[in-house]
């Protein structure tokens, strides 16, 4: 196992940036997921640790080991891909013993047979082995491309949207799987994902790329709570955030923001927080844009006391939820509600936010300022970070 | 008034050039299904199930082995597709590259000799429906794939189609706009108010779009009913663990009866959540069955709580909600919750089944096993 780093790291293909300068310090032993949308360039920082693609610029280092001129058969990392490249011909067993058995790593058949066992009673496929990869379903296969992964003791794991090609059944059961599994593993691990879901489940540190930039990094709360920027904390969450203009007035006793619902002013008074208040008195901003999370956005269908009025876009189920789109004029309002209302398209709704989730950006460079009770959230990433 | 009446139809697909004789060669088996007028009505399963088949049957690109279809009161079997008077949107778009918007939107009509004057009235009045007004000018290379799809669906409904095909609309596109296209579509239907029969493999986009949900698996109908019908009560266990996201924990049981209060029990585990008293006529000590119950009618219990201690092998932290596993012999056991505090693995928590939302199957057929009423 091994420590990983990237330091300014750079590629190119023709005259596209893949990469542009990334720098990453992969702790040993920890679970890192690489998360973006696709083309950001996730892929191919997993190359280049890989040794499959060359870094025009920058070093990569293993436990402080330049690694840039080793090839990838003597790196010693082991990689799963998205289709799980199985022999067809061999058999489970044969497939997962392939590695041990090649002229690099020749290991005797009694070790690679305890090897094997072990590894497939951490993956719950003992019972496989005797089996060709046509007789396995896709939930199999890609266990047995993990599992033909665990029996060599690489120096990391390298996974490359594993679970992308599994429908949401089982794909949801497999991230369960592989959170366990980690668990008793130990094991350096880079995972890339565009799943916001596996990012937060599986990751002790997540890094947010995008056109080949390294967003941030931090831990799943950290990313979810602390967004550094707009982009981000649109990333994270289903439904996704809102974001809606607020202008900000009063004092350092009370502030208040202003929204335009259907061109009229909605007032809505901030509610007093040590850190959000100290913030606005220090940059003193005329206009922000504020971040509201579906679930913390209340509605009702008769007027009430501080809500404001809009109309129904649409209603709709997500599984165990619904999701009731509201039309603000020149932009929408998406809020939780359970599901098996009655709502009618059309039909009025007033809507109040639960000011005190709120997180603020600033409304020209779409980064994060401040949000509520960032104290408790900076103390929970750092109790995090001591385990 | 109906708007669609598919009567006992069957489709089976000549095989005989095969070597290998397939087993249940029957794609579609004895399906019944009458959407009322106007309806959106979903056909959900798994691939390979016979939902676009059962389409294609209706739409008249595949003969149909024995049955009946009516749209409307009309009995179709041996119409031309051109004759039925439906509209086609498909996962593909099949978009005329040569043309802009405009000239796809307004192609058929075009083409049946429609005036030119009527045709420009038509496209300007649906181009705001599907919000591609600014795009009447644009070629189809140029447009993004969520356009595309609306252009298509602009298509299939200048027509105004007695009913409304639509095959994976929206599974070429990515989350976001998927997101936002399953908005449009629920929108635009509640307008036009059109029949409409709708394929997905993606339960959560028949759950938020449709009025009814047919779901179909090897070709036989399985349930047909509202969302809220087949979501709170399944007709059997595969209705069970296809709707939903997570899906329904489904559990092998035995039954115990202790004291006269009935028990499910489950190998290699400690726990036990008590039988609702409506199943009491059904079951008896020593019956084996499966229990489903929902993660979210699993729910941890405070410091005085009497549920069962369990141990966390997984916790989730998904943001919006947090997921925990708890191992029950060798199945894993789920649970939402959208309370803020974070849990390790290991650590021990009461666990309370909210037993009156439990479903009992039967352990062979899968069936649901209904109280006597």
């Amino acid at each position: 196992m091994a420590r990983i780093q990237l330091q300014n790291v750079k590629k190119a293909f023709g005259k596209v940036q893949a990469l542009d300068g990334i720098s990453l310090d992969v702790k040993d032993k920890e679970f890192f997921v690489l998360f973006g949308p696709a083309g950001a360039g996730k892929t191919t920082i997993l190359n280049c640790i890989a040794g499959i693609a060359m870094p025009d610029e920058g070093v990569v280092k293993f436990d402080n080991d330049v690694m840039n001129l080793i090839d990838p058969a003597h790196r010693n990392v082991a990689m799963v891909f998205e289709n799980y490249a199985l022999y067809p011909q061999m058999s489970v067993y044969d497939n997962m013993a392939s590695a041990l058995r090649s002229k690099l790593y020749k290991t005797d058949e009694a070790e690679i047979k305890e090897r094997i066992m072990w590894a497939a009673k951490t993956m719950k496929m003992e019972n496989l082995l005797e089996r060709l990869p046509s007789q396995l379903s896709n939930g199999q296969k890609q266990r047995v491309a993990m599992g033909r992964a665990l029996v060599r003791t690489p120096n990391v794991f390298l996974m490359d949207e594993p679970l992308a090609h599994l429908d949401a059944k089982l794909r949801n059961a497999m991230r369960t799987e592989l959170k366990e599994m980690q668990a008793n593993l130990g094991s350096t691990c880079i995972y890339v994902t565009h799943d916001f879901m596996e990012a937060m489940a599986l990751g002790d540190r997540i890094a947010i790329i995008n056109e080949g930039k390294i967003v941030q990094i931090g831990t799943g709360d950290e990313i979810y709570y602390m967004p550094c920027n707009e982009f981000t904390a649109q990333l994270m969450g289903d439904p996704q955030i809102n974001i809606v203009k607020a202008e900000i007035s009063g004092t350092d006793k009370e502030y208040s923001i202003t929204i335009k619902v259907n061109g009229e002013d909605v007032v809505m008074a901030l509610p007093s927080d040590s850190g959000v208040y100290s913030k606005f008195s220090e940059i003193n901003p005329d206009v922000v844009d504020l971040g509201i999370r579906p679930q913390n956005v209340k509605y009702s269908f008769e007027p009430k006391d501080g809500y404001f009025k809009a109309t129904v876009y649409s209603y709709e189920s997500i599984g165990n939820k619904s999701v009731i789109v509201a039309e603000c004029g020149d932009y929408q309002l998406r809020m939780i509600a359970p599901n098996g209302l009655n709502v009618a398209i059309d039909s009025e709704v007033y809507i109040r936010f639960e000011l005190d989730h709120a997180i603020f950006f600033d409304a020209e460079e779409k980064t994060y300022i401040v949000r509520y009770d960032e104290a408790s959230f900076i103390a929970l990433a750092a109790a995090k970070e001591e385990e | 008034m109906a708007g669609l009446t598919l009567n006992h139809l069957y489709k089976r697909y000549d095989n005989s050039g095969k070597k290998k004789k397939i087993k249940n060669d029957f794609a579609v088996k004895d399906l019944n299904l009458v959407c009322e007028q106007g309806e959106f009505v979903a056909l959900l399963g798994p691939s390979g199930c016979g939902k676009t088949t059962t389409l294609r049957m209706i739409a008249g690109l595949e003969e149909i082995t024995d049955g009946e279809i009516y749209i409307g009161e009309r009995l179709v079997n041996n119409l031309h597709p051109k004759d039925r008077n439906i509209g086609l949107a498909f996962e593909d778009y099949a978009m005329y590259p040569p043309l802009n918007v405009y000239g796809n939107v307004a192609f058929n009509l075009r083409a049946k000799g429609v005036d030119k004057e009527e045709i420009d009235r038509k496209v300007r009045e649906i181009a705001p429906l599907m919000q591609i007004d600014d795009l009447l000018e644009k070629m189809p290379v140029k447009l993004s794939g969520g356009q595309k799809q609306r252009v298509n669906i602009a298509r299939a409904i200048i027509r105004e189609p007695e009913l409304l095909l639509m095959d994976e609309p929206l599974s070429h596109l990515d989350g976001k706009a998927r997101q936002a296209m399953r908005t449009e579509i629920k929108r635009l239907i509640n307008k036009i108010k059109c029949t409409t029969v709708y394929v997905t493999h993606d339960q959560l986009e028949a759950m938020s779009l449709a009025d009814k949900i047919a779901i179909i698996n090897f070709g036989v109908l399985q349930q047909f009913g509202t969302p809220a019908e087949v979501y709170d009560d399944p007709a059997n266990e595969f209705v069970a663990s296809f709707i939903g996201e997570p899906p329904m924990n489904i559990l092998e049981t035995t039954i115990i009866n202790k004291e006269g209060t009935f028990y499910f029990t489950f190998a290699d585990s400690n726990l036990q959540i008590e039988v609702p008293k409506r199943y009491y006529e059904v079951v008896s000590d020593g019956f084996k069955c499966k229990m489903g119950v929902r993660p979210m009618d699993v729910l941890i219990g405070g410091p005085d709580s009497t549920g069962t201690s369990e141990q966390i092998a997984t916790f989730e932290n998904l943001g919006d909600e947090r997921r925990i596993g708890i191992r029950v012999g060798d199945v894993l056991m789920m649970l939402i919750t959208e309370d803020e505090k974070r849990y390790k693995r290991g650590d021990v928590i009461k666990l309370e089944v909210r037993g009156e939302k439990t479903h009992l199957f039967d352990i062979e057929t899968g069936e649901r096993i209904r109280e006597k009423n």
